[in-house]
């Protein structure tokens, strides 16, 4: 018998109201080069499983590494009496898991080429030229290119008759240049995130050529200036930073676990309560937030979630109102829904799957717009790039963002860089403030690898996604 | 969990079988227990063992490294093999460092049989106990309780040798009604050393001084840092509190070492000494733990540094193993006294860094800000953003609380720090 079926039947016969098991090893493959030293190669494997007991509206889960038998059985037994404590402390009268049937399925990421059978010698090769490319330039005194692939197999099974296996894979190249003068240090960061996608898609981008302007910005940036006390302008937000704002400001706040309070101890709640869905105004008319697990490449797209829930696309916010959450089979039904959104995943064997943000992103203009339309079209703000210091509060709502770089426009141009700038709003102003987004030829994903949650602390991973976009009389001016 | 002996076993197996010039070979096992709680009812619960098998090889100066969850022998050979491989493929390191020798360890005692035997009946029953104590108030609690049992060895090519193990419980719990949201945590070393009935109490101390929070103006304002605050910008401090981003100029400590650059009632420690407080017997690769001044009156004194920087500079390779900060004996009856007006602040939210070279962080408050003048606490107050260069604020220290045990791994005091830099309101 194999393990699946031997751990469902014992689920099954100790009484479980239901049960599933996650075999999964997941492989990470690690190069960190800075400065040509070689501070990391490294090969990480974890193999494991994961067997989840649902009995009389509480759960128990137990992990182990040990493939026997007897391992297993006990693997379950843990679980079941588990669940059977956390009864005795049980949430309301009992937690309800939302209608799903069985699947018997299979999903692999799309690739050509798979990062993991790459030699080695090109890899490191690639990410030493880039590293030697950069630090040509006399002042940049630091060059970092970090490179992460990993890999996850999953076998999946259910008393519902769930019998799933998933492949997926992602790759993540980052690269770094940081600049010293005038007493300062500032850095310029290119990176796209994760993409699930296969080696080709790294070999398409040309990283040599991008650490010539990742360094000659960084360059840019250290001798740049910045702007006075704080005032409302006008911000345009290219699609890597708004990746980082809608994850902070749109993605986490509709969790609907989060929602529920079931984070209120550690990352908190969220202002986008139940009673809202429907007729709060989150965005202005043009915003439209769509989840996707679905989305080619995207990072939370795999087929199923791990409650065996099938990927789905769906509007978070329609027209500027926020229109649904993401959810999984245990919060969906607290607040009356039937069916999962499917956004209940795991990091590794060993964790418990947690309502995750799905992919998500702002759907493009409707109207013909490029960037350089949008940017003659502003008579004075600030164009902001890439990711920066971000920080938000614990119930979603109030925030405050940099960006990687900065450039001011003044009369339909941008006129000069800039440093060390911040914005401050809170959520519904600033979605509201949105008057236009450039059209679907310029939009672009960006993938989220390290979104950290949950207690034990996960990594989590989505894409995100949009295109240029302008924000109207938004608190922006220089730190301190 | 795994034992000491299949450790030994498993380093026995390297130091026969690899072939590479030098290695380090570290193996570590956790046994949990974790119950997460919300809206009063568990919606969590994780048990099981966790294993980490990590080699790190070099031929010359090519390094590799590979790690796994298994030490069967089959495992051992993979990791050997991979390790290799990938030393064998790779670019010479110019900072390659070789691994540690053998040294004598402090003797530290970081195990308690009390954590170790406590069973997950009593660990429900004490969550059901805080959960009826919510109740009692028509609040909501959420939170986790956490047992953890951790063991690790570090063996090198070179001779070194290191055991240690280590147990831990944590508790933390939010209580919420409607406008009112506050938090209490702690963690120990030994479970007997933990009392329940003391956390429900600073946690109902801490819920019922909170009520109807109304908005108040940002600016320069005294505030005084309950511990849980002061240990969170800490954990930001120690990032980049670190000798060689100081000395190539990314961060604000460049050629500071030996000066005064915080306040000079600002000191903060590292120690073996301390029975209550988890300490490494060993830190980067083997370097033995001692007791460590990172900043004392101010001066910075030592700074967090790698094995192969520490041998280019000719300085030691550190790591806080754990936090102490020095206390005074000041109430916070007696700070309220001390300024005209101020807040209490009970925790800090999603601290991150603006400008890493002058040392200039943001974050929130959390869980709680209540507004004093004339001594005496006056209002509940909506929550703020801050905008600081923390290491200008320990200058404005104007008087410190007694030191107390706020994690396993760290004893801090509550902080009167003037003129904080609240730089926004938020809307609730």
């Amino acid at each position: 018998m194999d393990f699946l079926t031997l751990a469902m039947d014992t689920a099954k016969s100790l009484g479980a109201d239901y049960a599933d098991i996650r075999i999964q090893k997941s492989s990470t493959e690690m190069i960190y080069l800075r400065n040509l030293s070689l501070k990391n190669t490294s090969l990480n494997e974890l193999y494991g499983y994961g067997i989840r007991v649902f009995k009389n509206g509480a759960w128990g889960f137990a992990h182990n590494n040990v493939f026997t038998a007897d391992a297993v059985n006990e693997t379950v037994k843990k679980a079941f009496a588990i669940a059977l404590e956390s009864r005795r402390v049980k949430y309301e009268d009992g937690l309800v898991l939302a209608h799903e049937r069985g699947y018997i399925d299979s999903y692999k990421t799309p690739y050509c080429l798979d990062p993991f059978d790459v030699p080695l010698g090109e890899k490191v090769e690639m990410m030493m030229e880039v590293n030697k490319t950069m630090l040509n330039f006399a002042e940049i005194k630091l060059a970092v290119f970090m490179l992460e692939c990993r890999k996850d197999e999953k076998f999946f099974a259910s008393t519902l008759g769930s019998r799933l296996d998933i492949q997926t894979l992602y790759i993540e190249p980052t690269i770094t240049a940081t600049a010293i003068a005038e007493g300062d240090s500032q850095s310029r960061t290119y990176s796209h995130g994760g993409q699930a996608k296969g080696w080709e898609w790294v070999q398409g981008l040309k990283l040599t050529d991008r650490a010539v302007q990742v360094a000659e910005e960084a360059i840019m940036k250290v001798h740049a200036g910045s702007l006075g006390a704080e005032e409302r302008k006008t911000i345009l937000l290219d699609p890597n930073h708004m990746a980082l704002t809608m994850h902070e400001s749109v993605g986490h706040p509709t969790e609907l676990d989060r929602v529920l309070g079931w984070e209120a101890d550690f990352a908190g709640i969220s202002f986008a309560t139940p009673e809202k869905l429907g007729n709060f105004q989150y965005g202005s008319e043009i915003v439209n937030f769509v989840a996707n697990n679905t989305l080619e490449g995207g990072l939370a797209t795999a087929g199923y979630d791990d409650d065996g829930v099938p990927n789905q696309k769906w509007y978070i916010i329609k027209d500027g109102i926020l229109n649904e959450y993401g959810n999984t089979r245990a919060t969906a039904p607290l607040i009356d829904l039937k069916m999962s959104r499917g956004c209940n995943r795991a990091t590794n064997y060993f964790d418990f799957p947690i309502n995750r943000i799905p992919n998500l992103y702002l759907e493009p203009g409707k109207e013909p717009l490029t960037p350089q339309e949008l940017i003659a079209d502003t008579e004075d703000g600030v164009y902001i790039e890439g990711r920066g210091s971000f920080s938000i509060d614990q119930h979603r709502v109030n925030f405050q963002f940099g960006g990687d770089m900065f450039w001011e426009i003044k009369n339909g141009k941008k006129v000069r860089p800039l440093k060390k700038i911040l914005y401050k709003s809170n959520n519904p102003e600033f979605w509201n403030s949105v008057d236009a987004i450039c059209d679907d030829r310029f939009f672009q994903t960006f993938g989220v690898t390290n979104c950290g949650k949950g207690q034990p602390g996960q990594r989590g991973r989505m894409t995100h996604g949009g295109a240029l976009a302008r924000f109207r009389k938004i608190r922006v001016g220089g730190s301190q | 969990m795994i034992t000491r002996q299949e450790m030994q076993k498993a380093a026995e197996f390297m130091k026969k079988h690899v072939s590479a010039d030098d290695f380090s070979f570290t193996v570590t096992g956790a046994e949990d227990l974790l119950t997460r709680f919300a809206q009063n009812g568990i919606t969590q619960h994780i048990t099981g063992n966790k294993l980490n098998v990590n080699l790190n090889v070099a031929f010359d100066n090519k390094t590799g490294e590979a790690s796994t969850n298994n030490l069967d022998e089959d495992a051992l050979k993979y990791l050997i093999k991979t390790a290799e491989s990938i030393a064998k493929l790779n670019q010479p390191d110019p900072e390659f460092i070789s691994s540690e020798p053998a040294h004598d360890l402090p003797d530290v005692e970081n195990y308690s049989q009390n954590t170790a035997d406590l069973t997950v009946e009593k660990i429900v029953d004490d969550i059901l106990k805080c959960v009826k104590n919510a109740e009692g108030k028509s609040a909501k609690l959420s939170g986790i309780s956490e047992k953890r049992l951790n063991n690790s060895m570090l063996t090198t090519k070179n001779g070194f040798k290191g055991f240690d193990q280590f147990t831990s419980f944590s508790h933390s719990m939010t209580m919420k009604k409607e406008g009112v949201e506050t938090k209490v945590a702690k963690s120990v070393k030994d479970h007997a050393t933990f009392n329940m009935d003391k956390l429900i109490a600073q946690l109902n101390s801490q819920f019922d001084s909170l009520s109807n929070p109304v908005p108040m103006e940002k600016g320069r304002i005294p505030v005084i840092l309950r511990p849980a605050a002061v240990l969170n910008w800490l954990f930001y401090l120690i990032w980049t509190f670190e000798r060689r981003s100081a000395d190539e100029g990314h961060t604000p400590y460049t050629d500071q070492i030996g000066k005064q650059f915080f306040g000079k009632d600002f000191s903060f420690y590292s120690t073996l000494d301390d029975p209550e407080l988890n300490a490494s017997k060993f830190v980067n690769g083997g370097i033995p733990a001692e007791n460590i001044d990172w900043i004392r009156n101010g001066v910075i004194k030592n700074m967090r540094s790698d094995r192969y920087y520490a041998n280019l500079k000719s300085h030691k390779a550190l790591s806080p193993y754990n936090i102490v900060v020095d206390g005074g004996d000041s109430s916070e009856a007696e700070m309220m006294k001390m300024v005209k007006r101020g807040v209490i602040v009970n925790n800090f939210w999603y601290i991150r860094p603006i400008d890493r070279k002058v040392g200039e962080w943001t974050g929130l408050t959390r869980d709680g800000v209540l507004y004093f003048e004339d001594g005496k606490i006056q209002k509940s107050v909506t929550n703020f953003r801050w905008n600081e260069i923390l290491h200008d604020a320990t200058k404005r220290i104007l008087a410190m609380g007694p030191v107390v045990q706020q994690e396993y791994y760290a004893k801090i005091p509550t902080l009167l720090i003037d003129d904080f830099n609240f730089v926004d309101v938020t809307t609730f």
